[in-house]
């Protein structure tokens, strides 16, 4: 080893403690970026293998005739046809304790050789007995049940039956059915008729042979199969090809671990600044050691590269803390989001690019921030550095805040000292600031995001001004039915509604969607309500609501907009068939998918479905929870009453829960990611403030001589802190709204497909505000007691 | 070339040096032309502020001539870049600092290795025993392994003199380095100075010390920037 590297690494261990911070500064930017990246990318795989090896479907083609098995093999028999199955998907509805939950129910051809978005199977039958089903493993929970158990199911048709949950299967491709609030069922088509149910398989399931992942080539292939079983006389009202080889939170996944990707690169970024502001510390500490190297013959260059390595060893070490960490780290994090995404981890190894980013970001970006102070410092002259005596007094007299600051006559005159202490390095305050503020915005930030996705969740509330959405199964002429729901106590409000899923019609035979077998994700609906409704408060960006009842006129929802403009023309399938509209105005829903919204008046003339209504959407004067279970419960016992087929009842805060399932990770990283920044904030507050005092030993000890008592001296550095993280709080705030504007239009763009409203949490700015005082004032306490445990003496020799 | 100048290591020509201030420039030197020949133990006197470590300073290369040129053994030390300038100042110059400036963290014996690191002037193997030995020569061998702190002020100042050998200088050069010391161990650094121009090594110091005049055989008196008295002893 080289003489001059002992000297680095006895520099390191003469001041580990200021060094250990530095480490960990470095380590918690490189420990996020691994636990996130390690996460992510564990978690992107285990997505794409999970969902690839149910074998999903590349398309669907559903129908309005019953498909035989004949014309399966008919397809199944097609070039460029590599599976076909038959299908069928019911909404139905399940008790549990006395709630009516959604309940999905999968009908399955033939469980032995199903070839097609096939689930795991986990425990009990593999094939469901008579009267039994199968059950997704996540919505035991929302069943309440386990397996043997048997649960009271209702169909569209049918009386309530009690069912037999007979086995457990896992199927990857849904979003777990705790996150949606409801059931996931597969049975056979005689268990769906010994339900109630007349109806067969009505969807077809095709996988195409060749370029699995081309959506134009699926949806070349799907209209073939389309126009095949078109020529056999059945008739084809939709195609759904959802995105090929994508889990269906796939985009949304990748779209948040970007964000917290970018965290933790901020995180790393703010550590190495901190690296940078002590390493010219420490280079201006050490000006004259400089200066005596190079008079005994070190170049430039050598003294450059030896702080570098001293830089480089403090990464070392960061790496050596922060890499292990962050695997322990990211393995709870892709278990969680394994859950989150009901996924099954079958091989948790990180790959190796992980790490490797970690190693080449905890190494590059910390040396890149010290590059600039290291080489203006390595390039200091000799004379320059034999002859430095510390901060140099010319700056300090003519600093214009300085100066001001001097002349506040009624701020005591240690204060005032403590002020202009804090002037005094200009490109120091400047980095501390930038650190400290850049900590404190995205403290702040992170937890404004945090409050503007409540915010928009409430807002679930303020635009459903109803409590209960009701589907029927068929269509029907509810006016006595409504008036009876208008006379039980606590209802406000009742309306009829209609509803149909629909398509962007393009003009050709058959329409084409993007929904997911779940029926949820993707999807596209038109509601039709009387107007003026009284039950939706839409938040309209553009345009303006629906007025004329008998306009053939829609308002488009964020969803569904695509790339139209107000006024343009629309041609909406519904029930199969094209139908022109105005776009009158676009809405900013929360929580909705694509929705066209039209009149009711316009809508049932159109279907010659006057009078009837296919959608109930009751109020309640108490719009909490509590209160609209006890009403919903009341509707329920009326609509059985009434001999009312019911396909979903969904109340609002079972809505308001599943979309607040579905980003809860998010959230919860946030708020993680909070506390990193308030770690590395608080970390460099207490460095810096650390090393400006430890710079002006020898002028504390002037102090002293000229007469300042300990308490002056403590108090002066306190001063000293308080106020350079009083003015980064004002720094932080504004930087903060910025970047909350940008993320919450990110993540609310992402989710909603709409920005979150800009949110200033109240409390992130007194939780920032109270952490940078305490940090501030423990950070000079050490320092200040430090200052005065020397000896006049001690500080006046200190160089 | 005269003689006197062919024998000659150090030549200055029409030297000044000056430095801006906020009131203006200080002429630190004005026109100063000097010659020093090699093997002498030679003093630089003068009041604080005459200009003498501004001079020691040019000598060495630590600063550069406003006007004028510094030769040394036929080098002209301005006009060298300041990578080429700290290597050679490292083979051809030895400083000592008044207040010693050992490297704090490192041990007397580090302190003597590192010139030679810096220069690559000695093989690695080599480096200890070298350090070892000139140690020994200054008499504290046995403080090898001790950090500077822990050695009182003279055995400092001998540790900073081993360092300034380390890499076989022909020239020392001394800012007051006995100017934080008590007389009787100044009286043997300069004992060990003078040895050194036995040995035949140029050794020039800028001192206030009138006690050891006998030791100088060359004594450049400065004033205002300017030499005013030169003495030459045989």
């Amino acid at each position: 080893m080289k003489t001059r590297h002992n000297k680095i690494f006895r520099d390191l261990t003469s001041d580990y403690s200021k060094n250990l911070m530095l480490v960990l500064a470095i380590a918690i930017g490189v420990f996020g970026i691994g636990a996130i990246l390690g996460g992510y990318s564990v978690t992107k795989r285990e997505m794409t293998d999970n969902y690839l090896s149910t074998h999903p479907a590349s398309a669907t083609i559903e129908m309005e005739e019953d498909i035989s098995r004949g014309m399966v093999d008919s397809v199944k028999a097609m070039p460029g046809i590599a599976e076909a199955e038959r299908h069928a998907t019911v909404v139905a509805r399940m008790k549990v304790g006395e709630k009516w939950f959604p309940l999905l129910l999968f009908v399955i051809d033939d469980f032995k050789t199903k070839k097609t978005n096939t689930p795991f199977y986990i425990s009990g039958e593999r094939e469901p007995s008579p009267s039994a089903m199968l059950v997704e493993r996540t919505a035991l929970v929302v069943m309440k049940a386990k397996e043997g158990d048997e649960l009271e199911i209702k169909t569209p048709h049918g009386h309530p039956q009690k069912v037999k949950l007979s086995g457990t299967v896992h199927d990857p491709s849904l979003a777990p059915a705790w996150q949606e609030q409801s059931g996931y069922g597969y049975i056979s088509l005689s268990t769906l008729h010994a339900l109630g149910e007349t109806q067969g398989f009505d969807q077809l399931r095709i996988r195409v042979s060749e370029q699995p992942f081309s959506k134009e080539h699926i949806l070349v292939e799907a209209k073939g199969v389309a126009s095949r079983v078109t020529q056999k006389g059945y008739h084809v009202h939709e195609i759904q090809v959802p995105p090929p080889g994508k889990h269906p939170h796939q985009g949304q996944m990748t779209t948040v671990m970007s964000i917290f990707i970018t965290f933790s690169f901020l995180i790393l970024i703010l550590g190495s600044i901190l690296v940078s502001t002590s390493m010219a510390t420490l280079m201006v500490k050490q000006v004259r050691q400089i200066g005596v190297m190079k008079t005994i013959g070190a170049n430039s260059w050598q003294i450059g590269v030896m702080y570098l390595m001293m830089t480089l060893v403090l990464c070392i070490l960061a790496l050596l803390i922060a890499i292990p960490l962050s695997r322990l780290a990211a393995s709870v994090f892709y278990h969680q989001l394994a859950v989150l995404l009901n996924l099954e981890i079958r091989d948790n190894t990180i790959p190796n690019w992980v790490p490797l980013l970690q190693i080449i970001g905890g190494i590059v970006i910390p040396l890149i921030a010290v590059a600039f102070p290291v080489i203006r410092g390595s390039r200091v002259s000799v004379r320059t550095a034999l002859d430095n005596h510390g901060v140099l007094e010319k700056r300090t007299a003519t600093n214009f805040w300085a100066v001001r600051f001097s002349r506040i006559s009624f701020l005591s005159e240690t204060f005032r000292l403590s002020i202009r202490n804090v002037f005094r390095q200009r490109a120091r305050m400047m980095m501390t600031l930038g650190l400290l503020a850049a900590g404190g915005a995205m403290f702040m930030t992170a937890l404004n995001v945090s409050e503007a996705w409540d915010n928009n969740l409430k807002r679930i509330y303020s635009q459903r001004l109803y409590d209960l959405e009701v589907k029927l199964n068929q269509p029907l002429k509810a006016d006595s039915l409504l008036n009876k729901i208008r006379r039980i106590p606590g209802v406000t409000v009742a309306e009829g509604w209609s509803h149909s899923p629909t398509a962007i019609s393009k003009g050709e035979a058959t329409e084409v969607t993007q929904t997911y077998p779940d029926k949820g994700h993707g999807s596209f609906t038109i509601q039709a309500m009387p107007l003026p409704t009284r039950l939706l408060s839409p938040t309209v960006k553009e345009g303006r609501w629906l007025a004329n009842p008998d306009a053939a006129e829609v308002v488009l929802n964020q969803n569904a907009r695509g790339g139209y403009k107000l006024g343009d023309r629309i041609s909406l399938a519904v029930y199969g068939k094209p139908t022109a509209w105005t776009i009158v105005g676009f809405t900013e829903d929360v929580g909705s998918p694509a929705m066209a919204y039209t009149s009711y008046d316009y809508f049932s003339t159109l279907t010659q479905t006057q009078g009837q209504v296919s959608m109930l959407r009751i109020a309640y004067a108490d719009r909490s929870r509590q209160n609209a279970e006890l009403k919903n419960l009341e509707i329920e016992n009326l609509l059985q009453a009434e001999q009312i087929s019911v396909s979903a009842a969904i109340p609002v805060w079972l809505l308001q829960n599943a979309i607040a399932a579905h980003m809860k990770v998010m959230v919860n990283s946030l708020m993680a990611m909070a506390v990193l920044m308030a770690l590395v904030g608080t970390l460099g507050l207490t460095a810096t403030m650390s090393m400006n005092l430890l710079e002006r030993t020898r002028e504390i000890g002037v102090m002293r001589a000229i007469g300042a008592t300990p308490a002056t001296i403590r108090k002066l550095v306190v001063w000293e802190g308080l106020f350079t993280g009083g003015l980064s709080i004002f720094i932080a705030i504004v930087l903060a709204l910025v970047l909350s504007t940008f993320f919450g239009r990110f993540i609310g763009n992402m989710a909603f497909r709409t920005p979150l409203t800009l949110t200033v949490s109240v409390s992130a700015m007194a939780m920032w505000v109270a952490l940078i005082i305490i940090g501030s004032y423990a950070a000079t306490l050490y320092p200040a007691r430090r200052a005065n445990q020397i000896t006049t003496r001690e500080a006046l020799s200190y160089e | 070339m005269n003689h006197e100048q062919s024998k000659s290591q150090i030549q200055l020509t029409r030297v000044s040096k000056s430095f801006p201030l906020a009131s203006g420039d200080f002429h630190a030197l004005k026109n100063v032309s000097l010659t020093i020949p090699s093997g002498k133990l030679v003093a630089i006197t003068g009041k604080s502020g005459s200009g003498k470590s501004t001079l020691l300073n040019l000598i060495a290369g630590i600063d550069k001539p406003t006007e004028g040129s510094v030769s040394i053994n036929g080098v002209q030390v301005e006009k060298l870049p300041e990578s080429a300038l700290a290597t050679w100042r490292g083979k051809n110059i030895g400083v000592v600092f008044q207040f010693f400036q050992l490297l704090p963290t490192l041990t007397i014996l580090e302190n003597v290795m590192l010139p030679m690191d810096f220069c690559n002037s000695y093989p690695k193997k080599e480096r200890k025993s070298r350090a070892l030995s000139l140690l020994e020569m200054v008499g504290i061998k046995e403080q090898a392994d001790k950090l500077p702190s822990e050695l009182s002020g003279g055995q400092q100042q001998r540790a900073a003199i081993a360092r300034a050998l380390a890499n076989d200088p022909p020239m020392i050069i001394a800012d007051e380095p006995t100017g934080n010391l008590d007389s009787q161990t100044a009286s043997s650094i300069f004992d060990l100075f003078a040895s050194l121009t036995r040995a035949g090594k140029t050794v020039i110091i800028v001192t206030h010390e009138r006690d050891f005049s006998e030791y100088f055989g060359h004594v450049i008196a400065i004033a205002d920037g300017e030499i005013v008295k030169e003495v030459i002893h045989a």
